[in-house]
């Protein structure tokens, strides 16, 4: 019968695709996360702990092999991460990197030669990749973690993303004007910042 | 046709323009006026009157010693805007008296009992007729912004509103295989799955309907993103788009490169800093001995330093050998070390944002 069969069908798009509305709310809802203060302030005295945390763990001759700024980049990256409470790729991707990373310090060579190799192929098969494809490869790559994801998703992941880097690009300005006691305008983070370390919650 | 719909994979925010573009205005009224009161308010918020001038604007097309004081109006309107008398001759524009006479019952139902109003100033007059044209000529019903007085909140009222209305009454006279759905859209969001609905003129097979489902995905995400960079919303185009939003990431990325440059050329100061912020806090941070590094018994910091590799697993802290002096060295020339590491630093850009660090320290 025709039924069973057009069930099955409708049954296969229904599960296959989400209401657009709930999408959007939801997207919408998790950007105003990012924009609000209460979740910048967190991060600010989250990245002053982990800073601190570096600055202890750099007196040592560490501070010779590797330069403070990417460490302190990284610091960053992955308290931010950790606010994104794991609930996107990139930051579960920056937080699981950090492991990789420690025991395979091969894997950033191998990726930049096969890179490379990469780019080559595109020169050559000019039609089998599109503008467009390449140009959502460059971003699957700027995204941590989303290199093979499909476009929606990644237009999920970037917006995150995006919104969450522009939270911690304030933090961290609102963060190196309080500590080297910047030009005016300050009141505002400066008293934030210190209602937030002096009455820990 | 009715109701044909017209999508271009690409054009993501032009959507809601071309739908309605070739739209019948009278189904759109139809819309308007089985919709409660609330697209009511939203149709004279379009007028940007209260609901009492707008019905008395509409009123006077119909009434007699309307069109003597329109006709005067308009001559003097003439100089101002020359396409207005043009509005006074309804052969012209036929839907048009129509469209009003119908909005003006529609209004005179929802704006409830409504007190004559001394005549009207040439303004609010002006501004209606102005709303009136465009709104028919454009074919987009959602008028120039400035005329209105409560713009996105009306407009996205009334695009909801007619597009739930639109499918309900296209779901009847087009029959697929997968338009089980009589439900709307409301009832689709509280079921779990989405019924694809195919619009009436439009290729029923599940591949085109997968297709467009997933354009819509598509197109949504895009909309957001569009949204939240800058000066995305005037550019149309995936490629465009896509380009403006890598050089927003990248941007955003390399500032917070340059800020943690920074910080970390404020780092050692921010034990300095500490006695004064946080004077008050309590033993939660763990070490209250970091004030006075000099004083470290080494047991205790082995400890922490086995601890803090567990937690942030950095590597190479094996090293036992580690001077007091390096301390004194990082506290006291933090721009020289700086300098040594950028021989290592990403890019060739840093070592400028380093220059620019020294200047400001």
């Amino acid at each position: 019968m025709e039924n069973p069969e057009s069930v099955s069908r409708e049954s296969k798009t229904k599960k296959r695709r989400k209401t657009l509305n709930d999408d959007q709310t939801q997207s919408i809802s998790n950007n105003m996360k990012w924009r609000t203060e209460a979740e910048q302030q967190i991060y600010s005295s989250k990245l002053f702990e982990a800073l601190r945390q570096v600055r202890r763990n750099n007196s040592p001759a560490e501070a010779n092999h590797r330069p403070r700024g990417r460490v302190v980049r990284e610091a960053a990256d992955r308290v931010l991460a950790v606010a994104a409470k794991g609930r996107t790729r990139w930051s579960r991707a920056i937080l699981t990197s950090r492991l990789r990373l420690r025991f395979k310090k091969v894997r950033k060579q191998k990726v930049t030669g096969g890179g490379r190799l990469r780019k080559v192929e595109v020169r050559k098969e000019n039609k089998g990749i599109t503008v467009l494809q390449r140009k959502v490869r460059v971003l699957g790559r700027l995204v941590p973690g989303c290199r093979k994801l499909s476009f929606p998703n990644l237009l999920e992941e970037t917006t995150d993303y995006i919104a969450a880097l522009e939270m911690q690009v304030r933090a961290m300005t609102a963060l190196t004007q309080l500590l080297t006691g910047g030009a005016g305008g300050l009141a505002a983070p400066v008293d934030q910042l210190q209602s937030n370390l002096t009455s820990p919650t | 046709m009715e109701g044909t719909v017209i999508r271009s994979g690409s054009a993501g925010s032009e959507e809601d323009g071309t739908e309605v573009e070739s739209y019948q205005f009278g189904e759109e009224i139809q819309g308007l006026m089985s919709v409660p009161p609330e697209s009511g308010s939203s149709f004279t918020a379009l007028l940007g009157l209260p609901a009492t001038q707008a019905m008395e604007l509409l009123h006077s097309p119909e009434s007699d010693e309307a069109p003597a004081t329109l006709s005067g109006e308009a001559r003097v309107d003439q100089c101002q805007k020359p396409y207005l008398p043009s509005f006074n001759c309804s052969p012209s524009f036929p839907s048009n008296a129509a469209l009003v006479e119908r909005a003006a019952r529609f209004s005179i139902f929802a704006g409830g009992s409504g007190e004559d109003s001394p005549d009207t100033n040439s303004m609010p007059s002006n501004s209606s007729r102005v709303k009136n044209e465009p709104m028919d000529t454009d074919s987009n019903p959602t008028t120039p912004p400035p005329l209105i007085s409560d713009p996105t909140v009306g407009n996205r009222n009334l695009k909801s509103a007619k597009r739930k209305e639109r499918e309900k009454k296209v779901k009847g006279p087009s029959k697929k295989n997968k338009n089980v759905a009589s439900e709307s859209s409301e009832d689709a969001e509280k079921l779990p799955y989405v019924h694809v609905r195919a619009r009436r003129g439009q290729a029923t097979d599940s591949h085109s309907l997968a297709e467009r489902a997933r354009r819509e995905k598509i197109n949504a995400r895009m909309k957001l993103l569009q949204e939240l960079v800058p000066g995305c919303n005037r550019i149309s185009g995936t490629a465009l788009v896509l380009d403006e939003i890598i050089n927003h990431v990248q941007s955003l990325q390399r500032q917070v490169e340059f800020l943690s440059m920074r910080l970390a050329a404020v780092n050692p100061r921010i034990d300095f800093n500490l006695d004064s912020l946080l004077a008050a806090e309590s033993g939660s941070l763990m070490d209250s001995s970091m004030f006075t590094p000099l004083m470290w018994p080494e047991v205790q910091v082995n400890g922490n330093r086995q601890q803090y590799q567990q937690q942030w697993q950095y590597d190479a802290y094996n090293q036992p050998v580690w001077g007091r002096e390096e301390d004194n060295h990082n506290f006291i020339t933090p721009e020289n070390s700086l300098l040594s590491y950028d021989s290592s630093a990403n890019s060739g850009t840093s070592s400028l944002r380093v220059n620019l660090l020294k200047m400001e320290l």
